[in-house]
C-alpha cells in the first residue's frame, strides 16, 4: 500500500498538477482514500485514507492534518455505503464515486475555511469543485485496480463462513 | 427488511484518527517547528522528481493547454491585437504619458529600478486545488530567498514569497485574500493597508486612508515601506474606485499594475545588504 501511496504522491506532484481544467485538478490521494474504503472496508480504509491525507498535506501548502482530517470519514462513509448497496453496477459505482469526490472536496474547502485558509475565489468555487470531482472520478478507472490489489493483498476482503441449512 | 449493520464498528478508531489530525493541525498553528521541517523535507525529497517530470511533461502540458485553453488563448490573442493597434495609434500620447509619469515618479523620489533583485522563472501552479492566487517559482533557500520577500515584475508588485523550499518557492499573489501590504497614495501621500480581494487583478484598501482624503480615480499607489517587510516605492497599481461617498468605512479598489495572469519571469526583491547573489 505504501508503494501505491508514494507513487500516487509523485503523480499528484508532477503530471497531474500540469493537467488542469478551469484551474481544477485531480485529487488523486482522495481517490485512493475513497477506493480504499470501498475495497478494504472501514478499518483498513480509514488508515489508508489517514496516511494518504498526511502525504497530501506534506506536499501542498496547507497545514499538516487538514486532508488527514477529511479523508478517513470519507473512506468510512464510502465503505458504509458500499455495504448497504443492494446491487453494484459500474454506473452506480461511478455515481457514488462522483458524489463522494464532490462531498470530499466540499469537506476540504469547509475544513480549510474553518482553519483560516481561503482556497478559492468564491465566484468560481462551485464550478471548480464540480470539475475537480469529475476529473477525480475519471482518474479512478485506472487507479481502481491498483488500490484494490494494494488494500486486499490479492485476497478477498473477508471470508464469510455460512452454514448450509439442508 | 432493514439492511444488516456491518459487523465491525470503526467509530473508536475513526475518532482516534480524527483526534490525531486535529492535534497535528493545532500543533502546526502553534508553530511547532518539526512539523514544518517534516513538510519541507517531504517536498525536498519529491522536488528532483518534480523537476525531471516538469521537463518531460512540458510537451504534454503544452498540448493540454492547446486543447482546453484554446478559447482563452484565442481571446488573449485578439485582446493583444487590439491592444497593439491602440498602442500604435497612440504613440505620441504614450510618449507624453511616459514623460509625465517619469516626472511624477522623480517628484516623489521613487527609485524602483534601483532594487537589488533575483530573477526567478515561473513553474506554474502548485499541486492540489488549494492553490488559487499562488504560483511556484524555480528558486529557493539555496539561492538566498526567504519568506516574506517581495516579488515584482517590471510593471510592479506581484506578491510575496510565502513558502520557501531549497530549490522552489511559492509566491502568494497580491490578489490572495491573505495578502497584505502597506501602500502610499502618490498624490495625496495618504497611507493605508491594502489586501487581496480574491478577484483577479484587484486589491482593496480598507484601513488607513482617511474618509475625507482626496483620492482621485487613476491615482498611483506604491508600497509604503517603513515597518513593512516590503521596500518602499514599489509600484502597486492605480485607484479604480476611490469610494469617495463612504460614510463610515472607506473601501478603495485598486487595479494592480502587474498582469498576474500572464507571468513568466519574476524578480524577487532582495534586502539591501544582500549582495553577491548570482543573477
Amino acid at each position: 500500500m505504501l508503494a501505491v501511496l508514494l507513487t500516487a504522491l509523485i503523480a499528484q506532484a508532477t503530471l497531474l498538477t500540469e493537467i488542469r481544467i478551469q484551474g481544477a485538478t485531480v485529487e488523486l490521494m482522495m481517490v485512493i482514500a475513497i477506493l480504499a474504503g470501498f475495497h478494504g472496508g472501514p478499518e483498513r480504509g480509514m488508515f489508508v485514507a489517514f496516511f494518504a491525507g498526511l502525504l497530501q498535506d506534506s506536499l501542498i501548502s496547507v497545514p499538516l492534518g487538514l486532508h488527514a482530517l477529511v479523508f478517513p470519514p470519507l473512506a468510512v462513509a464510502v465503505s458504509s455505503l458500499e455495504q448497504r448497496m443492494v446491487r453494484l453496477t459500474p454506473v452506480a459505482d461511478a455515481l457514488a464515486l462522483l458524489l463522494a469526490s464532490t462531498a470530499g472536496i466540499f469537506m476540504i474547502v469547509a475544513a480549510g475555511l474553518l482553519f483560516g485558509l481561503s482556497p478559492f475565489d468564491p465566484s468560481v468555487l462551485l464550478t471548480r469543485i464540480l470539475i475537480a470531482a469529475a476529473m477525480t472520478t475519471a482518474i479512478a478507472i485506472p487507479v481502481n485496480r491498483a488500490v484494490r490489489w494494494a488494500v486486499m493483498g490479492g485476497l478477498p476482503p473477508e471470508i464469510k463462513i455460512r452454514s448450509i441449512d439442508s | 427488511m432493514a439492511a444488516q449493520r456491518p459487523a465491525n464498528r470503526p467509530r473508536p478508531t475513526l475518532l482516534i484518527l480524527l483526534a490525531a489530525a486535529l492535534t497535528l493541525l493545532t500543533l502546526q498553528f502553534r508553530g511547532l517547528q518539526p512539523l514544518d521541517a517534516f513538510q519541507q523535507g517531504v517536498r525536498d525529497i519529491v522536488e528532483p522528481v518534480r523537476t525531471l517530470s516538469d521537463r518531460l511533461t512540458d510537451p504534454i502540458q503544452t498540448a493540454w493547454n492547446g486543447v482546453f485553453d484554446y478559447d482563452a488563448l484565442r481571446m488573449e490573442n485578439e485582446r493583444l491585437e487590439i491592444e497593439l493597434a491602440r498602442m500604435r495609434g497612440n504613440t505620441l500620447t504614450s510618449e507624453a504619458d511616459t514623460e509625465l509619469l517619469s516626472r511624477l515618479l522623480s517628484e516623489v523620489d521613487i527609485a524602483y529600478s534601483d532594487f537589488d533583485t533575483l530573477v526567478v522563472r515561473l513553474l506554474g501552479r502548485p499541486p492540489g486545488n488549494f492553490s488559487s492566487h499562488m504560483v511556484e517559482v524555480d528558486k529557493g533557500t539555496d539561492d538566498g530567498l526567504k519568506e516574506g520577500m517581495a516579488v515584482v515584475t517590471g510593471a510592479g508588485l506581484v506578491g510575496r514569497l510565502d513558502q520557501v523550499d531549497r530549490s522552489r518557492s511559492l509566491v502568494q499573489l497580491a490578489t490572495h485574500p491573505d495578502f497584505k501590504v502597506g501602500v502610499r497614495l502618490v498624490t495625496s501621500q495618504d497611507e493605508g493597508l491594502a489586501n487581496g480581494t480574491g478577484t483577479e487583478g484587484l486589491v482593496r484598501i480598507e484601513s488607513g486612508v482617511r474618509l475625507d482624503a482626496q483620492v482621485e480615480h487613476g491615482e498611483v499607489l506604491v508600497t509604503s515601506g517603513g515597518r513593512s517587510l516590503f521596500p518602499a516605492d514599489i509600484p502597486v497599481g492605480r485607484v479604480l474606485d476611490p469610494d469617495s461617498d463612504a460614510d463610515y468605512r472607506r473601501s478603495i479598489i485598486v487595479e494592480l499594475s502587474a498582469d498576474l495572469e500572464n507571468l513568466s519571469f519574476l524578480k524577487v526583491v532582495l534586502p539591501v545588504q544582500q549582495t553577491g547573489v548570482v543573477r
